[in-house]
C-alpha cells in the first residue's frame, strides 16, 4: 500500500489516474480485474478489429497490385535504364 | 510529404509475408504477452485475442511503413542515377587516382 502511494506520488498521479498499468495500481482508483469471467466486449472488439484490419491489408495488397500493373501496361517500354 | 505519395504506386508493392509486416507483427505479438506479465496473467495462454490483435496492427503499420521504405529508396536511387547520367565523367570505370 506504501508502495503503491509512493508510486503514484513519484509519477504525478492523482485520483484520475487510469487503471491498467501493473506499477502505478493504486487501490483508490482500480477495482480488482476479474479473470473468472471472459471480457466478452473486449474479446468481440478485439477480434473484429482484427478481422477488420485484415481484411484491409488484403484488399490493400491487391488494390495496390492492381494499380501497379495498370502503370505498367500504361507506361509500357518507354524506359528501360530507370528502375 | 504524405505519407506514401501517388508515384509510389507504380513500385511493385511487397509481397503479403514481409520483412517488415514479419518484424512488427513479432514485436507486436511480444508486447502483448509482456502486457501478460506485467499483469500477472499467464503469459502465453491469457489473453489470446489481445495478442491476435496487436500481431495483427503490427502486421498492418509493418505493411504500411515497408511501402514508405521502398518508395523512399528508389526515390534516392532514381536521383542517383540521374546524377550520374549528369556527370558521366566522374564515373568511368579507369580513372587515374
Amino acid at each position: 500500500m506504501a508502495a503503491a502511494l509512493r508510486a503514484v506520488r513519484r509519477w504525478g498521479l492523482v485520483a484520475a489516474a487510469p487503471p491498467g498499468l501493473a506499477f502505478t495500481r493504486s487501490a483508490f482508483v482500480v477495482k480488482k480485474a476479474n479473470y473468472a469471467q471472459p471480457n466478452w466486449l473486449g474479446v468481440g472488439l478485439a477480434l473484429w478489429t482484427s478481422a477488420a484490419l485484415w481484411a484491409l491489408l488484403i484488399r490493400q495488397h491487391n488494390e495496390d497490385i492492381m494499380e501497379y500493373e495498370r502503370r505498367k501496361q500504361a507506361k509500357g517500354r518507354k524506359c528501360t535504364r530507370c528502375s | 510529404m504524405a505519407f506514401l505519395p501517388d508515384e509510389s504506386r507504380s513500385l511493385p508493392p511487397p509481397p503479403l509475408l514481409n520483412k517488415g509486416s514479419v518484424w512488427l507483427g513479432f514485436v507486436g505479438w511480444l508486447s502483448a504477452l509482456a502486457d501478460n506479465a506485467f499483469n500477472r496473467r499467464p503469459i502465453l495462454r491469457a489473453g489470446v485475442h489481445r495478442q491476435i490483435l496487436f500481431t495483427t496492427v503490427g502486421y498492418f503499420v509493418g505493411y504500411q511503413l515497408l511501402k514508405r521504405a521502398e518508395y523512399v529508396h528508389a526515390k534516392v536511387d532514381r536521383e542517383m542515377f540521374e546524377y550520374m547520367r549528369h556527370h558521366p565523367a566522374d564515373f568511368q570505370p579507369t580513372g587515374t587516382w
